[in-house]
């Protein structure tokens, strides 16, 4: 094991923490305003996987143009789901059960409307670059990676600034942190809830189509990925965008990392492992152990 | 009193499922007034404040402004017509900076178009929290924090600002300078609705108020009258 190979294990990690965040964030941004874990983002990143196939196979539409494109589209997807089904569950401060039994009824319809639109075959999606590589000084960077990794970071720059820049985005911002004084500062909270909604199954879309041109998928697609978004959100620190990054590096570096010491069929289990590690150790995520140590000193 | 009031709450109930509050409170503000809610904890005066904000639904009664009806509105309806709370223990967006959070005060339609203006007027009235707009809200004192609160409150040009116990854990010198500012906006065409603990105090500021006990409005008054009432003096003032 030389020095080669430890770098490029390190520049595979940060490549995969890019799409590991963007995946990530929409799950965090509903739970920030709605206080509802999306216990369907797997079913939407599913979507996500065969609207890029679809695209590519009947359009002729580059896989990682679609992926562009299913940020609208998604988009308008979470809106009416939110309008058709989640705007009756209960406001509440915390993840109900009703909330969560929809969401996660509403996973078991997508996957099954999956089994029977597409079957259970494996699919993937081929382009020119998918076996592209380039090397820069002894690292071997696969193309299409190295374009997701850039889609998903435009993806968050996006993202900063629409939260920072916007009436809308800095209403995300207010509801993730005290709901109550954002309804006293005239906020909307039902149109918020259904726009964020809107916007988290967004970037969930964005990120099922982008894994998509990565990796093959079947309808069951997203369920180890929603397991590390659940990891990485935790990490986080749950309402904190910023978290969402830094957790995502962490996973990444420790899922990558760990082929050095156990098989790659115990990835599954590491995210696991990594989740019971972060509710016990760290149950205010990242976040919470910066300002923890911020008061400290 | 002939001028047409601002606020005019009527035989308001309010109850949280199935425990009821509050048992038929009314009152009413005049536009340019100050005036106080004062009553042991329990007494609903929170309660009274979170309906009138459209936070909680009323069971019974009436909340009117400017004559139209605004009970079981919700919140941001209620704030679209100027009426504006700063809720007890300030609830700041604590990592969100100063600046940011007395933006998102003029978060309202109206508003908006001027909220730099008033950002200005803000600043002039509370120097210290344009030395402080980087800083995040959270990372605040007390006392500072409840400066930016009333700032975020006066963003949006209040008709009728409503505080709730402002003064709640506040060092005894910023609770007077506390006062002086709320007679401060009230002087200019700010109506309040004070909600305090320091009875004395409020007394001296306010130019009516009303006594609440367990859900009811029990004793009204101007604040002199209020101030000399002997039941006052024995249950509020400790003389």
């Amino acid at each position: 094991m030389g020095l080669d190979d430890l770098l490029n294990l390190f520049v595979a990690a940060i490549l995969l923490a890019g799409i590991y965040t963007t995946m990530s964030i929409g799950m965090t941004v509903i739970y920030g305003v709605m206080k509802m874990v999306n216990l369907a983002h797997a079913g939407f990143m599913m979507l996500g996987a065969y609207f890029a196939l679809e695209m590519s196979e009947r359009l002729h539409i580059d896989p990682l143009v679609s992926s562009v494109l299913a940020v609208p589209v998604f988009f308008l997807l979470g809106v009416a789901t939110h309008r058709s089904m989640v705007r009756f569950v209960p406001v509440a401060d915390e993840p109900t059960l009703p909330s969560l039994l929809l969401l996660f009824g509403l996973w078991l319809v997508l996957q099954n409307v999956g089994y029977g639109v597409w079957g259970a075959d494996d699919r993937s999606i081929f382009s020119a670059l998918t076996m592209a590589t380039f090397q820069f000084k002894g690292i071997v960077v696969p193309v299409i990676r190295l374009i997701v990794f850039g889609i998903a970071l435009l993806s968050l720059v996006a993202l900063h600034l629409f939260l920072h820049h916007t009436w809308f985005g800095r209403s995300v911002r207010a509801l993730t942190q005290n709901r109550e004084a954002g309804q006293l500062a005239g906020i909307d909270t039902g149109r918020t809830a259904m726009l964020t909604f809107g916007l988290g199954i967004a970037f969930t879309g964005l990120a099922g189509a982008l894994l998509a041109n990565l990796y093959s998928f079947t309808p069951e697609f997203g369920s180890s990925f929603m397991l590390r978004s659940f990891v990485i959100t935790v990490l986080g620190g749950l309402e904190s965008f910023s978290g969402v990054a830094i957790g995502a590096v962490i996973v990444a570096l420790i899922e990558t990392f760990s082929i050095l010491v156990v098989p790659a069929s115990y990835q599954h289990a590491i995210s696991f492992i990594l989740l019971v590690v972060a509710l016990l150790v760290l149950p205010g995520g990242i976040e919470g152990l910066l300002q923890r140590w911020r008061r400290l000193g | 009193m002939s001028v047409r009031p601002l606020l005019e709450v009527e035989d308001l109930e309010v109850a949280y499922g199935d425990v009821q509050v509050i048992w038929g409170i009314s009152f009413t503000v005049a536009p340019g007034e100050i005036v106080t809610l004062i009553g042991p904890n329990g007494a609903g005066k929170t309660t009274t404040l979170r309906t009138i904000s459209g936070l909680l639904s009323p069971k019974a009664g009436k909340i009117r402004f400017r004559g139209e009806d605004l009970s079981g509105r919700p919140a941001h309806e209620v704030v679209r017509r100027g009426v504006i709370q700063i809720p007890e223990g300030r609830k700041l967006w604590p990592r969100m900076t100063v600046e940011e959070n007395l933006l998102l005060g003029a978060f309202a339609p109206r508003a908006r178009d001027m909220a730099h203006e008033q950002l200005d007027r803000v600043y002039a009235l509370f120097p210290l929290l344009k030395g402080r707009r980087r800083q995040l809200a959270g990372t605040m004192s007390g006392g500072e924090q409840q400066m930016c609160a009333i700032g975020r409150g006066l963003m949006s040009e209040p008709e009728l600002l409503m505080f709730d116990e402002p003064s709640l854990g506040l060092a005894p010198l910023l609770v007077d300078e506390l006062f002086a500012k709320i007679t401060g906006i009230a002087k200019q065409n700010v109506t309040i609705l004070l909600v305090e603990q320091k009875v004395a105090h409020t007394l001296e500021i306010a130019d009516r108020g009303y006594i609440l006990e367990t859900g009811r409005t029990v004793l009204s008054g101007t604040g002199k009258e209020l101030r000399e009432s002997e039941y006052v003096q024995r249950s509020y003032l400790g003389t």
